[in-house]
């Protein structure tokens, strides 16, 4: 990223790490890329991804996509859909608001939908689930293979793809175990990136994308 | 320092596994394709890869063993009554009234050649073919399915092991009488303890 000279505030990385930690770490990059574009233009998102992204690879990667005339996030639901295919209950690992709105706004009133609330960064669980209006349960890392079925999923968020390497939340790690791998029908990561990450991902972790029995583009 | 003993797995060990092949083998005991490809990657997709190969080698052998006897009449084993794989969540986590269970089922009729319908041996051998870990429970039903048909076909040969035409022709085991012997311990490799209740 070329030296930025724009002066953006200051503690804009505490910032978004509280945002993220509610809306996602993609949902976040979108939202700051677009105000500080609003703002201070491409400069300012170079600025933004020299100040921040270094510690939030998923914004340097969303910045980098707007420089390079990304507009949107690609949140169409359609491939998730397929691939939880008659699924009729679904724990979703990780947050991604902009991603969740769209699939749930899709996805059959049948379908009980559950969040595991677990999260490096500080969390409202209460507020975060309060916007789904009862539609998606709490449940915990200890109590949600209690959702386990022949008809139920895993779905999880990645960040990026490099060959047959994926980056997830190290949440995947934690609820993903081989226990866990053969309770549940489907592990789908649904990349909501789109680009391969190209600092060390903090926060994240790489895995074989094979692990998963989907990668949704 | 003693030589080390070499356990590991050779590189390329499951390479041989075809998952269609065997998706196509289970398709009629598992007619739905979402359900067929969930068991099909527990049985060959999850586990230590030895199980995996193990698991694949089996059930191409018996599959074959039965194509060569003409074919699985798999509704006709399906018929004389099956009985649930659990899957195995811990205690605390299990729905109560709610058997959280594979879409593959075990079917009994096998096993009535070895102790009456709706004994409690049988339960306790339906029990121990579905307890461990799902590669082992769901390899072990698939397996079932196998050799139930593969009996069949040689009773209908007259060259099989006849089955046992004074046996109790009661229902199969419940699901609940499934669940209440999954454990199956097998103290020092002896046999099954006896289930409660059981003739001596």
């Amino acid at each position: 990223m070329s030296e930025a000279t724009v002066d953006l505030p200051s503690g804009l990385d505490q910032a978004f790490g509280a945002v993220a930690g509610e809306l996602g770490m993609a949902t976040a990059s979108w939202l700051f890329v677009r105000a500080v574009a609003r703002c201070s233009g491409d400069e300012g998102v170079a600025a933004l991804a020299d100040r921040v992204g270094s510690s939030f690879t998923v914004l340097d990667a969303v910045a980098r996509g707007w420089l390079a005339g990304a507009r949107e996030p690609r949140t169409g639901p359609r491939p998730v859909l397929e691939a939880l295919g008659k699924v009729t209950r679904l724990v979703v690992v990780g947050v991604e608001a902009t991603f969740l709105d769209s699939l749930i706004a899709r996805l059959d009133a049948s379908v009980k939908i559950a969040m595991v609330a677990h999260s490096p960064l500080a969390v409202d669980w209460g507020r975060l689930l309060d916007n789904y209006g009862g539609r998606v349960e709490r449940v915990d890392l200890d109590t949600f293979q209690n959702w386990a079925g022949k008809r139920s999923a895993l779905l999880t968020f990645a960040y990026g793809r490099r060959t047959s390497r994926t980056t997830v939340l190290p949440l995947w790690l934690r609820a993903s175990g081989s226990d866990v791998r053969s309770q549940f029908h489907a592990l789908v990561a649904w990349d909501v990136l789109g680009t391969p990450l190209e600092l060390y991902p903090r926060w994240l972790v790489e895995i074989d994308a094979e692990s998963f029995t989907h990668v949704v583009p | 320092m003693g030589a080390m003993i070499q356990n590991r797995t050779p590189s390329g060990t499951a390479a041989f596994i075809d998952s269609s092949r065997l998706d196509a083998r289970l398709a009629g005991m598992v007619p739905d394709d979402q359900d067929r490809a969930f068991v099909v990657r527990c049985i060959i997709g999850e586990g230590p890869a030895h199980h995996r190969g193990v698991n694949y080698v089996l059930l191409e052998l018996l599959s074959t063993v039965v194509d060569a006897l003409g074919g699985a009449d798999v509704e006709a084993l399906r018929a004389r009554g099956t009985v649930p794989v659990p899957m195995k969540v811990s205690p605390h986590l299990a729905r109560p009234g709610s058997l959280m269970a594979y879409p593959l089922d075990l079917p009994t009729a096998p096993l009535e050649r070895l102790a009456p319908g709706g004994s409690p041996e049988l339960s306790a051998m339906a029990a121990c073919l579905t307890d461990g870990p799902p590669q082992h429970a769901l390899a072990n039903a698939a397996m079932m399915w196998l050799i139930g048909a593969a009996l069949d076909r040689l009773e209908e040969r007259g060259r099989g092991p006849k089955r046992p035409s004074s046996r109790t022709r009661s229902r199969p085991p419940s699901v609940g009488e499934a669940a209440d012997r999954r454990r199956c311990e097998v103290p020092g490799g002896g046999p099954p303890s006896r289930p409660p209740g059981a003739k001596r």
